[in-house]
């Protein structure tokens, strides 16, 4: 599965980074806490938070994330987004919670 | 130059946290007995005890500073010192207008008392004042220093509510006077306080800060934080 399958399955909003929707995506991680995802979230996942400051990217970035999708909502300030452009790694969006969208992408996975 | 011992991070009894016993004049006595020479009040996301806790200190001979410790977004406590009462209005303002305001349960979370001189409630605070206000680190940040006041990172080597922990490391284009420090000296490039964060009596002054001054104020304090003038940080205890 591929960044690029999340958003059509999910019907995400892609706010940045579409350089890198071609990346496979083999698990996922849910946390707000960045020294959390930092430590233990694994490469190739697709991480899915509230939290929208532009640390996030820089530990997408470190941890190789397909793809960072912000639950409920939330909308990435400017700085985030051009840190994803810079980056290439998709910043997604969506109305549903961190809990909906793992369930969701846990299924999609299986 | 002399030497002043100095806590910023003390909490009254309008925290939530904090024991019912830190009154403001419970504070100032306590800050006193321990050898403190400056200190400044800082409840979480407000600051209305600072100015009864000014004139208490005024009164027994100990300069009290204005100050909060704020919630961000991100859930990153950081300590904000205002320069005067002018600034802490505007301020004060400024939270009250980014307040979420979730109505809580003070016997669950802690009660929110603002009292008067004689300790008579004048007011509770219905919403919960610990949790984040809508405004990021960095906007916290660009309006503590629009208002002329010093913005300081809180426990920045805490497991929780710090930048290390909520945001994993120190943002590149962070603008922090200083930081907050509890335990051994990091290099972040920032200047390193330490202060007790008391939510109890018996915990003021459990760390505290020594600078080189010509007198105990907020413009002294700024010069020292920023190593100018020749005013400077001596060293941090423990």
């Amino acid at each position: 599965m591929k960044a690029d399958d999340l958003i059509s399955t999910l019907r995400l909003k892609l706010f940045a980074g579409a350089d890198g929707l071609g990346k496979s995506v083999t698990g996922g991680y849910t946390s707000d806490l960045l020294s959390d995802v930092m430590g233990h979230a694994s490469e190739g996942s697709v991480w899915i938070t509230v939290q929208t400051h532009p640390n996030v990217v820089a530990i997408a970035s470190l941890k190789d994330i397909a793809a960072v999708i912000i639950a409920r909502d939330e909308v990435p300030p400017q700085e985030t987004i051009e840190k994803s452009n810079g980056e290439g790694i998709p910043l997604l969006g969506s109305s549903l919670n961190s809990f909906e969208l793992s369930g969701l992408i846990y299924k999609m996975l299986e | 130059m002399e030497s002043f011992r100095a806590d910023l991070h003390i909490h009254s009894l309008l925290s939530p946290c904090a024991s019912l016993d830190m009154t403001p004049q419970a504070i100032v006595t306590s800050a006193l007995e321990r050898g403190l020479q400056m200190i400044a009040v800082t409840d979480h996301n407000t600051t209305l005890h600072c100015e009864l806790t000014v004139a208490i200190g005024r009164e027994a001979g100990l300069p009290v500073l204005r100050g909060v410790e704020v919630t961000s977004s991100e859930e990153v406590h950081s300590l904000v010192i205002l320069p005067d009462g002018d600034a802490r209005v505007k301020f004060q303002q400024w939270l009250e207008d980014h307040y979420i305001r979730i109505p809580y349960d003070p016997l669950i979370f802690g009660f929110q008392p603002v009292i008067d001189r004689d300790e008579n409630i004048i007011t509770e605070i219905e919403h919960y004042l610990t949790s984040s206000i809508n405004a990021s680190l960095d906007d916290i940040g660009k309006m503590a220093h629009c208002c002329g006041g010093l913005f300081l990172p809180a426990h920045i080597d805490r497991p929780s509510f710090s930048i290390t922990s909520q945001l994993g490391f120190m943002p590149e284009d962070l603008e922090a006077d200083a930081v907050e420090i509890t335990g051994k000296e990091i290099n972040t490039g920032f200047a390193a306080v330490k202060n007790s964060d008391a939510h109890y009596p018996d915990q003021i002054g459990r760390r505290y800060t020594t600078y080189s001054l010509e007198e105990p104020t907020f413009e002294e304090l700024a010069l020292a934080l920023g190593n100018k003038n020749g005013r400077h940080i001596i060293s941090v205890t423990p």
